[in-house]
């Protein structure tokens, strides 16, 4: 590693501390010279006209999502360490039993955007590094209730159990679709604190997560 | 600035019936007055964009092409502004303050020769006056401070006066070396002394170092950063003009610019020739071809040029402390100032310098 040895303003006479502050405020001024004469380092982007090529960082964290293999299963098991150690209590993972089934596998997954404080907690937990947090970051919505949903496409085992299973038909018998509002969720009138009851007929689902 | 001129010669050939020169004044005065307030504009929206690369970013983009209109937008936003007067202040002094700013700058900008010809007074005086029309700018900004009733203003204009005084004498040093190795305090003569070269170069060493005292000394004297502490946003939320809005917040922000438009072509008629186009000693065909492109494009480039080195300054530096203002101006620049002036004196007197005539 290159060890860089910084003089500080205070050492040495007057004379020198004088060339060493003029030097110092060249470099300062080479420095933004360079970025006024390369375009390519603004930053800026000119978002909604450049929603399709918006770059984002990796490190964004707009919106819990599920991770899915190259076959569309997750690998939630319904463990529900993520629900225990949310801080605000806005996972709620509910599960079911298939009949003839001592094992729980996964119902829905529900996710309260509107009190997460996107800590990633959730998402470094997982032991199956099912969640990420994905930059979809246009979540304004019309209605509160709408910022609260299901992550998980369908109910059923996770993506392992699936796939002891060799026929796809006994597969696809396994699991059931879920929408985005289905399970305990305040669209489907399901009472969660600090969400009015009232319900606005004109509630539509503008702008519910993809 | 040229209107008004051009209204001046043709009322001198019609003769001077009182309406007729009533009507040119008013022409020409509107003119200027036009000339300004583009010329602010434009100095804006260049501020604007110019700060804006230099930190990565855009700047303004959504107003026009290339956010083109943007200034214009704001402009017309200010004069719409609710114009509010602390409950406390001095009312009448509170509005006389921006009069004062913008006035002082007018008249300072009066002097500057824009072209051989083009030019609204050129006195004999004409440094001498500059100087001190310009130092009555700061009286707006100590009336602005002192009127609002409130400690940020009343601070950041004390300080803009201790600034500015202080600043005033190592920038008068500097623009006495230019005076002394000229002879002239007219800024025509000034200018006609730099035939055979720019007096940056012209008087080695000397030269340059006057102009970068008089950088220097006069970025402090329009206070902009890195000598900004008369606003110092993060200390003095907005410093003088705190509680100004409105057209008199506008009134601010113009004299604001075009001080340093003043500033700048003031630098650039005293050490880069002003109007006078590159010339060096007897090379005549370079010379002639350097007198092809007009004087007033010569007078503007060399003024963008120091405009543009402000805004890098600007948008580089960071602010000074008030002790580390002080002690730059009298331990540091003021010695070098007066020792610089030694030196110009002794090459006058010598004629040690470039081309000297005697
Ligand atoms: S990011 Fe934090 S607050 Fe949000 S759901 Fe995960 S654990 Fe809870
Ligand atoms: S998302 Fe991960 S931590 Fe949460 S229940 Fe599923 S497997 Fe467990």
């Amino acid at each position: 590693m290159k060890t860089v040895i910084v003089a500080r303003p205070g050492d040495g006479n007057f004379v020198s501390r004088f060339f060493y502050g003029v030097k110092s405020l060249l470099t300062g001024m080479r420095v933004t010279f360079r970025y006024l004469v390369h375009p390519s380092t603004v930053v800026t982007q000119q978002y909604p006209e450049n929603r399709k090529t918006l770059k984002l960082a990796e490190r964004v964290r707009a919106q819990l999502s599920f991770t899915f293999d190259e076959n569309g299963f997750h690998k939630c098991t319904a463990c529900h360490i993520c629900e225990q150690q949310c801080p605000n209590a806005s996972i709620h993972v509910m599960d079911r039993k298939p009949a003839g089934s001592t094992k729980s596998e996964l119902d829905t997954f529900i996710w309260r955007l509107d009190s997460c404080t996107f800590c990633n907690l959730c998402v470094m937990v997982c032991p199956f590094q099912v969640l990420k947090m994905n930059s979809n970051f246009e979540s304004s919505v019309y209605d509160q209730k709408l910022l609260v949903y299901n992550l998980t496409p369908y109910a059923g085992p996770a993506s392992s159990v699936l796939m002891k299973v060799a026929d796809v038909e006994e597969r696809k018998k396994l699991i059931d679709a879920r929408g985005p509002y289905d399970g305990p969720t305040a669209l489907s009138g399901f009472p969660l604190a600090g969400i009015s009851k009232q319900v606005f007929p004109e509630t539509t689902q503008i702008g519910a997560p993809q | 600035m040229s209107v008004s001129s051009v209204s001046q010669d043709i009322a001198s050939h019609l003769g001077s019936a009182p309406e007729i020169s009533a009507a040119y004044f008013v022409a020409g005065l509107l003119g200027t007055v036009t000339f300004l307030t583009v010329m602010a504009l434009i100095l804006i929206y260049a501020e604007r964009k110019v700060a804006a690369h230099f930190q990565c970013r855009l700047g303004p983009m959504r107003v026009g092409w290339h956010g083109l209109l943007q200034s214009v937008a704001d402009a017309l936003k200010l004069i719409l502004k609710e114009d509010i007067v602390p409950y406390s202040a001095d009312k009448f002094l509170h509005a006389l303050a921006p009069v004062f700013a913008v006035v002082a700058m007018l008249l300072s900008l009066i002097a500057i020769p824009t072209s051989s010809r083009l030019a609204l007074s050129d006195s004999n005086i004409g440094v001498l006056y500059i100087s001190a029309v310009s130092g009555l700018g700061v009286l707006g900004i100590l009336l602005g401070g002192w009127s609002s009733n409130n400690k940020w203003s009343l601070l950041g204009a004390m300080r803009a006066g201790a600034q500015i005084i202080s600043y005033e004498l190592s920038a008068t040093l500097s623009v006495l070396v230019v005076i002394m190795l000229s002879g002239s305090l007219k800024l025509s003569a000034i200018i006609h002394s730099q035939e055979a070269g720019w007096w940056i170069w012209r008087a080695p060493g000397v030269g340059l170092l006057a102009f970068l005292l008089f950088i220097v000394s006069s970025t402090a004297e329009i206070n902009r950063t890195p000598f900004d502490l008369a606003e110092g946003e993060s200390e003095l939320t907005a410093g003088f003009h705190t509680e100004y809005s409105g057209m008199r917040f506008a009134f601010f922000f113009l004299a604001e610019y075009l001080n340093l438009f003043v500033v700048s072509a003031l630098g650039a008629t005293l050490f880069l020739g002003g109007w006078m186009p590159f010339h060096i000693g007897n090379f005549s065909g370079f010379n002639a071809a350097m007198d092809l492109i007009p004087e007033f494009i010569w007078f503007m480039g060399k003024t963008a040029f120091l405009i543009f080195l402000s805004m890098w300054f600007r948008w580089t530096f960071p602010r000074l402390r008030v002790d580390q203002l002080m002690k730059l101006e009298w331990k540091v620049l003021m010695p070098i100032g007066f020792i610089n002036l030694l030196l110009a004196a002794m090459m006058t007197l010598f004629g040690f310098y470039f081309f000297a005539t005697t």
